[in-house]
């Protein structure tokens, strides 16, 4: 509406180095998407969390949680499929900058999503934001993951022995660090209080990350017909619409035939 | 030195562009000299952003008119342009019915005759010609009265212009404005007085003998005009930068409008019908909606003390504000909070905020749109907005019991979002007390469905931290742990015949064994030997759990084994029993029995009526007063089909576009086509018919390929028709079904209606006797015995806590409550049914009070029974 102080045709600063297309294709691929890319979440908020927050802006179709390469847990970021455009943009509009689970969190529009775009692109599997990051964030795992190195390896040369320095420790910034359970869990973490009640009793409110039992399901399997598709499957009728029209599962191939002649 | 342009956006307001100067005369100088020094070769860029700036900054409307006043001394042609733009663009407006432009263009048209632009004359011929058309409109004999609400938007526009030049027309054309008056008042004396009950964010304003006297929109906008022209047209909030150049602006050359028109009525309907007329009258009223429902929650010394008109005033720059920069954080509450008016206004915010939040049928944006500007408001002002916020929760919460259930049910998610972004700090041991209530009162239901949410957003032991201060609250908590599975294995135990099918179950499914195979291992190993309910409980217990881990593990579930269910639940009593274990699964999670269910219909593994059905089983209808958990499920399901109508609306309509293109370009193709084969060609210099081969070749191909695509799109388009009919099927069985069910459980639990028609029903304690107004109308007798629980409200002082309505008396006014929200909410779609349903479900036994409020809903006449 207000035209007078937005561009409503910039849509986003940032530009996704791994789009398979020119600049222009890549804003069209924004201007049409009704996918949406949430960033600067905490590696604990769930799926479900994110659902009740963002179905406030309409229907919602998907939730692809952005999960570390390596230890296949979520790292702080997700990709929401609405079925309206309308929806998608009043989600950026309106809950962008908002608190989630105590952050405020980022929402963009983003070109679409592709298997593959869940892997954390950063060198130790999470987000490349994370791999440099010096300030502490515990509801990001700590420290980033360079300062964590560095921590760890401090560490080593320093021997604080065991047990009686439990109280003590948990003020070392390195203990906090490897939410991977590279450090144990720590009970008397202060910061991880919250996620170590969740994890043992609220096993089904949680997230993939301690999903040992169960991986997350075959991504692969499930994401076929946007990966057969690439860059332009937003444009597209929904493949997925509110309601299955059975009896009619020709209808899309209808829409294939008009949208490309 | 800043831009024309950032003069031009910012002027009136304080910041960097103009020194932080919050001198009004300054500022137009200021800007006026940068536009006089671009003018000559900027006019038309300048002339276009003045315009705009006042279409969406149009508090500062003023401002802009004072300069198109000064420019007006420079160059004649500018302010003429101006002029002839606003009134093509007025009646653009006009012909396309947009309300926002009209009455911002009628607003700057007044504001450019304070600066001696417009002819005075040119807008009372406005007036009197919006006059005229409203008055045609609401006679009975020559008119289309079903259109009164666009009368009475022409009118409102009217009154409106007043504030902003009310003073100047009186003292130019004193005799002209006085005849409008006059006009304004005939007509106000023929229109009917709108009740509409049903719309009020309060039950109790509009039931009570009260509601006799409330003025509608309109004529509580007359008053205030009427006490405004008493004082002289003095107005605090209208700022007049136009009086520093009264000296200059007066030498100005004025314009006249052109002509104006208003649009020619709607043909009344052929028939006279009750249906016919609702109908027509339900379209106007969607296209000229109400704006604001005032909402007065704070007691009269909390508000502001300000003038009647300086109230409207204020809502107007508010709500326009919230319209032109919903989107732009940052600039909407910059100037929600620095509006150009002498005087405080923070509850007069939180009122017009809320009452938007709050507004019924819809409003303007979604309800998260309000959260946003509500918490940026409480960020902009953090010394005076946050407790007003709270003080207006407080005010709501008291009178829950009176609030309307969609107001409800949106304060319950507007307030878990909130505090979710304040780390849920509330001082619940305010509300601890609810515990000493029924568990069926409103209140502790409001506190018990906050919680919920709140764990929703985030987490069950943060919110359990977020009471401390009232851990007894912690028993209105959702219970921890969601999942309930019927078929837990335990290490070592016997296992049961069901636990083992299970077990098998989940192996093959980890085995990822197809669905196909899955359905014949049922048929053959579980439906001989134990029946169809246990393979029933069986599959779908143990695929609830393997896809019970989170959203994505049930979407992933249901895609790969959704055959399996369907196969086992093909009719609607299946189906219930489906939602029956879907809800024995998540018992402990209203949240992901609503999301089970509401994927379990997107994949037509139920149908709406089943979910229906089930939500009217004993074992809800229970729970009808005392949880949404069954208000959600049905919520979603009557959304989605809606949301399914919408969707193929909105394809059709690009479709047929297509249709179109297509049909003007295969006619294209064929004309070409013709006209080559008619050409005479020159061929080894003997003329023939037809251009050359080459040409003709791919004029053919041309052809064909056009007439492919015609015919391509156009079976897209019909496919498309017959979706949308089957859609609009579904949604009359949907709602015949809906209101049958709700008519039945209603009929068995209301009292009887009494002999002569009229509800002596859920009549309530002593106050009752206090409230009789023996002066009521017949008209109103009936809202009058509705039985809204009057005891909260005693000669005006209102006992807050005593709560003494009975079980059954709160389960038929919440149940009530939610016929009407759903008839409101979904009117457009009932009404295109209402022949059907009127002979189906509103009959002569219908209970009277159950009628009553749908058609409250509806806003349909209940004198046409």
């Amino acid at each position: 509406m207000a035209s007078l102080f937005k561009d409503p045709n910039k849509l986003s600063a940032y530009r996704d180095r791994k789009f398979p297309g020119s600049q222009d294709e890549f804003e069209h691929a924004l201007q049409t998407s009704m996918t949406v890319y949430v960033g600067n979440m905490s590696f604990y908020t769930t799926e479900e969390q994110v659902y009740e927050l963002f179905t406030r802006a309409g229907e919602i179709k998907k939730i692809i949680m952005g999960l570390d390469k390596n230890t296949k847990t979520p790292c702080g970021f997700c990709f929401i499929l609405y079925y309206s455009r309308d929806d998608a943009e009043d989600s950026v509009k309106y809950i962008s900058g908002t608190i989630l689970d105590d952050r405020p969190i980022r929402v963009d529009f983003d070109w679409g999503f592709q298997e593959g775009r869940q892997w954390g692109r950063g060198r130790s599997g999470g987000q490349v934001r994370d791999e440099y990051r010096t300030d502490y964030d515990p509801g990001r795992g700590g420290y980033g993951k360079l300062v964590q190195k560095e921590l760890e390896a401090q560490r080593q040369l320093v021997d604080y022995g065991t047990g009686s320095l439990g109280s003590f420790q948990q003020f070392m910034p390195s203990h906090y660090g490897g939410r991977g359970g590279d450090h144990g869990h720590g009970g008397a973490h202060r910061q991880n209080n919250r996620d170590f009640n969740r994890k043992n009793t609220d096993y089904h409110r949680k997230r993939h990350r301690d999903d040992d039992r169960r991986p997350p399901p075959e991504k692969s399997r499930r994401f076929d017909n946007e990966s057969r598709r690439p860059a332009d499957h937003e444009s597209r009728p929904e493949k997925n619409p509110r309601f299955r029209e059975s009896g009619d599962s020709d209808e899309e191939d209808d829409d294939d035939r008009k949208r490309r002649p | 030195m800043s831009s024309w342009r950032a003069l031009l956006l910012r002027i009136g307001d304080k910041c960097a562009e103009y020194g932080g100067s919050n001198d009004f005369k300054e500022h137009i100088e200021m800007c006026y000299t940068a536009l006089l020094r671009e003018i000559d070769h900027a006019r038309d860029e300048i002339l276009s952003l003045i315009v705009q700036c006042a279409e969406q900054l149009p508090h500062k409307i003023p401002f802009y008119a004072t300069l198109v006043g000064l420019l007006n001394l420079e160059s004649d042609e500018f302010a003429k342009q101006v002029v002839e733009d606003t009134q093509l663009y007025l009646q653009d407006a006009l012909d396309s019915e947009d309300c926002d432009k009209i009455r911002i263009l009628m607003r700057f048209s007044t504001a450019l005759i304070c600066s001696k632009v417009l002819q005075p004359a040119s807008l009372v011929v406005l007036f009197e010609t919006f006059l005229s058309s409203a008055a045609t409109t609401v006679d009975e004999e020559t008119g289309n009265p079903s259109w009164q609400p666009r009368a009475d938007f022409y009118v409102t526009c009217i009154l409106s212009c007043l504030p902003w030049g009310g003073a100047e027309l009186i003292e130019q054309v004193p005799e002209e404005i006085e005849r409008v008056m006059v006009g304004i008042e005939a007509y106000l004396s023929i229109r009917k007085h709108v009740y509409d009950t049903g719309f009020s964010v309060f039950d109790f304003d509009d039931e009570s003998d009260k509601s006799l006297d409330v003025k509608d929109f309109l004529e509580d906008l007359w008053d205030r005009i009427k006490v405004l022209s008493n004082n002289g047209w003095k107005v605090d909030s209208v700022p007049r930068p136009h009086l520093s150049f009264e000296a200059q602006l007066v030498s100005g050359t004025s314009y006249d409008f052109g002509p104006i028109s208003c649009p020619e009525q709607p043909e009344p309907p052929s028939t006279l019908s009750g249906i016919a007329c609702g109908k027509q009258k339900h379209e106007a009223e969607l296209k000229y909606p109400r704006r604001i429902r005032r909402l007065n929650i704070f007691p009269a010394n909390k508000l502001e003390d300000i003038q009647p008109i300086d109230r409207f005033i204020v809502e107007e720059y508010l709500l326009d504000v919230l319209l032109f920069f919903n989107g732009c954080r940052k600039e909407c509450a910059t100037y929600m909070v620095g509006l150009p008016v002498p005087f405080r206004y923070e509850y007069l915010m939180a009122e017009t905020v809320f009452s938007q939040l709050l507004l019924l049928p819809q409003p303007r944006f979604k309800p998260i749109y309000y959260t946003l500007v509500i918490i940026d408001l409480c960020k902009a002002l953090p010394g005076a907005f946050p407790a007003v916020v709270a003080a207006a929760v407080r005010a709501l919460f008291d009178r829950i019991s009176e609030l309307d259930m969609e107001c409800r049910i949106r304060l319950i998610l507007w307030f878990s979002h909130h505090l979710s972004n304040f780390q849920f700090f509330w001082p619940w041991e305010e509300w601890a007390y609810v515990l000493d209530l029924p568990k069926w009162a409103p209140q502790r239901v409001f506190v018990q469905e906050v919680l919920e949410r709140e764990v929703r957003l985030s987490y069950w032991d943060k919110i359990k931290q977020s009471i401390e201060n009232a851990s007894e609250l912690e028993s209105l908590l959702p219970p921890k742990i969601g999942y309930n599975f019927k078929y837990t294995v335990e290490a070592g135990g016997e296992r049961t015949e069901e636990q083992l099918l299970s077990v098998d179950l989940g192996s093959m499914v980890k085995g990822r064994v197809m669905a196909r195979e899955v359905i014949s291992w049922i048929d053959e190993k579980i439906i001989p030997v134990h029946g169809l309910k246990i393979a029933l409980e069986v599959t779908v217990q143990t695929l609830l759990d393997i896809g019970s881990k989170s959203f994505t593990h049930l979407i992933t579930v249901l895609e790969r084994y959704g055959q399996v269910i369907s196969k086992l639940c093909p009719d609607q009593d299946k189906q219930v029993m489906l939602i029956e274990e879907v809800s024995s699964y998540w018992k402990n999670s209203s949240q992901m029995t609503a999301i089970t269910i509401d994927r379990m219909m997107g994949y037509r593994l139920l149908s709406n009526l089943a979910i229906v059905s089930w939500v009217f089983s004993p074992a809800n209808i229970e729970q009808f007063h005392t949880s949404d958990r069954p208000w959600e499920i049905l919520r979603n399901a009557v959304n989605k089909t809606y949301n399914r109508i919408s969707d193929l609306r909105k394809e059709i309509l690009s479709l047929k576009k297509s249709v179109l293109s297509a049909e003007f370009s295969t006619k294209k193709a064929q004309e070409e086509l013709e006209a080559a084969e008619t050409k005479l060609t020159l061929l080894d210099g003997e003329p023939v018919l037809g251009d050359n081969p080459v040409r003709m070749n791919r004029l053919k191909l041309q052809t064909e390929k056009t007439k492919e695509e015609e015919v391509s799109v156009r079976d897209s388009f019909e496919a498309k028709e017959a979706l949308l009919a089957r859609a609009i099927s579904e949604n009359e069985a949907l709602f015949i079904s809906l209101y049958k069910s709700f008519s039945d459980v209603l009929k068995e639990r209301l009292p009887p209606a009494s002999i002569d028609g009229n509800v002596r029903s859920l009549h309530y304690d002593q106050i009752d006797t206090m409230a009789v107004d023996s002066e009521e109308p017949s008209a109103m007798e009936v809202d009058r015995d509705n039985g809204r629980p009057k005891k909260s409200r005693v000669n005006g002082a209102r006992l807050s806590n005593g709560y003494s309505l009975g079980e059954k008396e709160q389960w038929c006014l919440s149940t009530l409550g939610y016929v009407k929200t759903f008839s409101r909410q979904y009117a457009t779609e009932i009404w295109t049914h209402m022949e059907r349903l009127d002979a189906e479900v509103f009959t002569e036994d219908v209970h009277p009070l159950f009628r009553k409020v749908v058609y409250n809903g509806l806003r349909r006449q209940i004198q046409e029974v």
